[in-house]
């Protein structure tokens, strides 16, 4: 009988220690995956960083580049890509909206041009973004002739971009509670006052937010501005004129010109450090905006 | 509090937009230039860009802009107007006989491997069985027991084509294991690999060596790999690299052309690791 219920205990205790041994395991395996996750950027930021940091002054930023960029520094590309960027929000920004409020306040979800909407926009966020490249090259550049140009690249850039957008605000607006839009129909507004007056300003912050993931994307884009918005490391004077983006111009210098990896890799850490920049932007912005509410 | 949250947002938009438009406009008061574009192969599209940049402070008012995207895109966007002036870093094919080709400079290719691996040379029959998978570990070679990883080129790259060519092989003979784009990313793949054996541009191959790579240049049919040996003719597999031309250059096109052939730009072909036409 003793025997018997000690040897329970034993069962039990060693259930116990088989449990706790798996919960070790299991909180072992989670740690190790959030370390990994968190030591992949620093790694990145590591590597680039090591061999791109000697090269970085003010000087490589405001000047341009010498020798097919080996030497020299990167303002034309700055500057190119940022006038892309302009292009490419203006684009997106109504269409994306318009589009955005449609979806969210004109249908529902689940209605037959809802889905469709929604299916193409999936699609279409899936699309590898060199198909986005020939697809402009071919429309842009050449069918409509605008040839290679910072336009061609900032429009060809904007189709890659709206779909994001379009799926971010679309939530943002989705947010707006229940109960504004139940007094805004118990008030009798028109549907314009309600967009304008109630669910833009309510959303605004996340609409923000969306904006600047788009732009966090727009900037990371190689292969939809090679064909495009061309190659060429001059300071842009016109929308029509072909323009280098930073993103290109690593690729270029680590693919094509021997000895071109040192200013890569700064070029590298300067787009890394104005995405981390934006990001932070974005935080801060998205945190005063809900602390005012 | 909607309110002036709201009115913030709004007005920080339309700071945007009004410095959007001031951009804009600043822009628009564009100067005329005379313009030259030229796209094609990732080989020269680095080497013409200065070239246009020598040729643009020594011709004001003129604009060279340089496009890449391969010999193959070069071709198709000089026959489809968007070009004035295609890069192909290969002679034209009969088929390609409406273009006009002017030669700019000449490049080897040679077979690279990594440094770690033993073997001093192959010939022509074992780098033939090798890319067709006949040879698949270094040991038949005469190296240690190791699989061989073969690097090719990506399809409608001239070192590719030129590669094929060379040792009359068809693409789809190849059993490949990595397939690259362009000779920096061939060099960094046998840089990265012991094991793996590749062909590149000799001219960046002798550069990365000299910087440090660990990679071996092999040489061709018992001629040893340099850029000297291309100077002097004697170097089987080299190409031309080209500029070509839908019909006789004329105005701009013309002097561009003329300035790439000079003895001004040899200077800087040299600065590439290509040898100048007139070199010889």
């Amino acid at each position: 009988m003793v025997s018997n219920i000690k040897s329970k205990y034993a069962a039990n205790e060693l259930n116990l220690n088989k449990a706790k041994f798996k919960h070790n395991i299991i909180a072992l395996a989670i740690w190790s995956t959030a370390l990994l996750t968190v030591s992949l950027p620093l790694m990145m930021l590591w590597t680039i960083g090591v061999e791109g940091f000697p090269q970085l002054s003010l000087q490589f930023l405001l000047t341009e580049p010498t020798h097919a960029g080996r030497s020299g520094g990167i303002l034309p590309m700055l500057i190119s890509t940022l006038w892309i960027l302009c292009i490419c929000l203006v684009t997106v920004v109504p269409i994306g909206l318009g589009c955005a409020l449609y979806l969210s306040e004109c249908v529902t979800a689940d209605s037959t041009i809802g889905r469709i909407v929604g299916l193409s926009l999936d699609v279409l966020s899936g699309v590898p973004s060199i198909v986005f490249g020939l697809f402009g090259y071919a429309v842009f550049a050449i069918q409509l002739g605008l040839g290679f140009s910072i336009l061609s690249g900032g429009l060809s850039l904007a189709c890659m971009v709206l779909p994001l957008f379009i799926r971010t605000t679309e939530q943002a607006l989705r947010a707006c509670p229940t109960a504004y839009r139940r007094a805004a129909e118990a008030l009798d507004l028109s549907l314009f006052a309600f967009v304008a007056r109630i669910l833009l300003p309510s959303a605004a912050s996340n609409i923000a937010i969306a904006f600047i993931i788009s732009t966090g994307r727009a900037l990371a884009e190689t292969a939809v501005l090679i064909f495009t918005a061309g190659y060429v490391t001059r300071i842009p004077s016109h929308w029509s004129d072909s323009g280098r983006a930073l993103s290109v111009h690593i690729y270029d210098l680590s693919m094509n010109v021997p000895g071109g990896q040192p200013n890569a890799a700064a070029t590298a850490v300067v787009l890394m450090l104005l995405i981390i920049v934006i990001n932070l932007v974005a935080h801060r912005l998205s945190k005063r905006w809900q602390l005012l509410e | 509090m909607y309110k002036v949250q709201s009115m913030r947002i709004f007005r920080s938009i339309a700071a945007l937009v009004f410095s959007i438009i001031a951009v804009t406009l600043s822009g628009c008061e564009q100067q005329t230039f005379d313009k030259l574009t030229l796209t094609g192969s990732s080989t020269l599209a680095p080497l013409v860009m200065e070239l246009g940049q020598a040729f643009e402070k020594r011709n004001p008012g003129t604009r060279i802009d340089v496009q890449t995207g391969g010999s193959s895109r070069g071709i198709a966007d000089t026959r489809a107007g968007l070009a004035s002036i295609g890069m192909v870093s290969r002679s034209l094919k009969s088929s390609e006989n409406d273009l006009f080709s002017h030669t700019i400079a000449f490049d080897g290719i040679t077979p690279i491997i990594n440094k770690a691996n033993p073997i001093k040379a192959l010939n022509d029959q074992q780098i033939i069985a090798i890319y067709t998978g006949k040879i698949k570990n270094w040991q038949a070679v005469g190296g240690p027991d190791q699989a061989i990883t073969v690097v090719n080129k990506a399809e409608g790259r001239s070192t590719l084509e030129l590669f094929l060519k060379h040792f009359q092989l068809d693409n789809r003979d190849i059993t490949a294991d990595v397939i690259i784009g362009d000779n920096q990313q061939g060099i960094k793949t046998i840089a990265g690999n012991p094991w793996a054996i590749g062909y590149v541009s000799i001219g960046s191959a002798e550069y990365e060596e000299r910087r440090g790579s660990p990679i071996k240049l092999l040489g061709i049919g018992g001629v040893k790999a340099s850029t000297t040996a291309v100077k002097q003719g004697n170097y089987p597999l080299s190409r031309s690299l080209n500029l070509v031309t839908l019909g006789t250059p004329q105005g701009l096109t013309q002097s561009f052309i003329e300035f790439t052939q000079s003895p001004q730009a040899a200077a800087i072909v040299e600065q590439h690791y290509f040898i100048p036409i007139d070199a010889n």
